[in-house]
């Protein structure tokens, strides 16, 4: 079966690909919390921002199409904002336009980060950054499971489709419903079982042990450098 | 170095519910003897293997490498007994294939400057590219991660292999490759299959399982022979 997974070109050798997994957290979420923080309303600092991301889109070699069609995914949120907006008593268009061109750059920053980086050194990366290691556990058996449970439940739907014909009242549509996600739930009650089994077998201890495999190099260094002149520069040249 | 791998002693299990799964079970492995346990589905072949390193613990005698199975132990149990599950989704649960095979070596304290090379060594033993081991296991075929998975256990060097239907879902290449895998192995093996093509491959002896006790013990040409005892079961002479 096949999967969109999020990760699909993380695996590429890129010159962000090549860098560590921090540096990459700090960069991007930097960036977009200066993106997001910037004082007042700056077409000109937007448009830098825009310009560094398009090279950093650029540099990363993952497909334009994947990352533009991705970044889209906001746009439905950014629409009921601007709904909204009309009655909000400082309205108007080009206000609008910035906060749409925040949020599209903001997503496109996020998938690069995802996209340039494997989920698993992702992970590494946050834990090196001190974030708490229950977490960084649970977040690696959802990313290892989301797969095998998307086909359980597409396995489950196959197997429901099988044995009927044509469409049944939304009451026993809706029971259907429940007794498959019910039956979801234990099955994976019942997995998680086997696994704590499988890990027991290979000697599991209540830790979970980690090698680590990119360094801190000066490419590292040199990037969050640059990152960091952009902000400094772009919140002085806005703050004017 | 004692003479068995394996003793097993009027073992009984039953699992939370009350379903009896294993009743009065007595089994001897010789060190480097190769056993196969056959029976029908439900017979409480994986239960008993669950058994062999500790992650279940029945009413019994269990003794592993001379030592009688417990808490004290247990860690030291789990080197010696290499367990491999059915399901590779429910053995395989870290990031990447590295991880998962590393593992078991990393758990058992291994210097982690060796462990690279025998990760190399188990994926080539099994028979898979070193280019997978970055990819998350989700990403490779069944029989791949079947694979993964047998590497994973292999890696730890056991002394005694259990295996829990290794050639289920396999296309016939892999499991042949499998099953010249396994035969060049030293180890001690227990294997719960209904393959019975693979059981005369690699197994001398058979225990036949079914409803929680083993009802025959002995040569496997012998018991895969006798048509009563196997129709019996639930199998067929094959």
């Amino acid at each position: 079966m096949r999967h969109n997974f999020i990760d699909r070109y993380a695996n590429l050798d890129s010159p962000l690909h090549v860098l560590e997994a921090r540096t990459k957290i700090l960069g991007y979420l930097s960036l977009i919390a200066a993106l997001l923080l910037m004082p007042g309303r700056n077409d000109v600092v937007l448009l830098v921002y825009a310009f560094v991301a398009a090279i950093l889109v650029g540099a990363s070699q993952v497909p334009l199409g994947y990352i533009a069609g991705r970044s889209l995914v906001i746009l439905p949120f950014v629409l009921l904002a601007g709904i909204a907006a009309p009655w909000t008593n400082s309205f108007d268009g080009a206000r609008f336009m910035a906060l749409a061109t925040r949020s599209f750059l903001s997503v496109t920053i996020l998938l690069l980060m995802t996209s340039t980086t494997p989920f698993p050194e992702l992970l590494r990366g946050l834990q090196k950054l001190g974030c708490p290691r229950i977490l960084i556990l649970n977040l690696g058996f959802l990313y290892r499971y989301l797969f095998v449970l998307t086909e359980e439940v597409l396995r489950m739907r196959q197997a429901r489709d099988c044995r009927r014909a044509g469409r049944a009242p939304p009451r026993v549509e809706l029971k259907l419903l429940g007794s498959m996600l019910g039956s979801l739930v234990l099955r994976s009650f019942e997995r998680a079982e086997r696994m704590y089994q499988a890990m027991l077998s290979r000697g599991y201890a209540g830790e979970f042990p980690v090698l680590a495999p990119r360094r801190f190099t000066w490419r590292d260094l040199t990037f969050l450098a640059g990152i960091a002149l952009l902000i400094v520069s772009s919140f002085r040249y806005a703050g004017r | 170095m004692t003479e068995y791998a394996i003793r097993i002693t009027r073992l009984s299990y039953s699992y939370p519910d009350g379903t009896k799964a294993l009743e009065d079970v007595d089994l001897d492995v010789r060190v480097g003897e190769r056993v196969a346990l056959v029976g029908p589905s439900g017979a409480g072949k994986s239960t008993l293997l669950l058994h062999l390193n500790g992650v279940l613990s029945g009413k019994g005698m269990i003794r592993v490498m001379g030592k009688p199975l417990g808490d004290t132990a247990l860690r030291e149990i789990r080197r010696h007994v290499g367990l491999v599950f059915q399901n590779p989704d429910d053995q395989l649960f870290c990031p990447t294939v590295f991880e998962d095979v590393a593992f078991g070596p990393l758990n058992l304290s291994i210097s982690p400057q060796e462990i690279p090379h025998r990760v190399e060594r188990a994926l080539r033993d099994v028979g898979l590219d070193q280019s997978i081991r970055n990819r998350p296991s989700h990403h490779l075929s069944h029989g791949e991660r079947k694979r993964v998975a047998l590497a994973s256990v292999l890696i730890m060097e056991p002394d005694i292999l259990a295996l829990d239907e290794p050639s289920s879902n396999l296309d016939p290449r892999n499991r042949r490759h499998l099953i010249e895998l396994v035969a060049s192995l030293p180890s001690t093996l227990v294997l719960a299959t209904h393959d019975l093509g693979m059981v005369m491959a690699l197994c001398p002896r058979t225990a036949l399982m079914d409803r929680g006790k083993i009802w025959a013990d002995g040569e496997t040409r012998r018991i895969l022979a006798d048509a009563r005892l196997m129709e019996e079961h639930g199998l067929e002479v094959p």
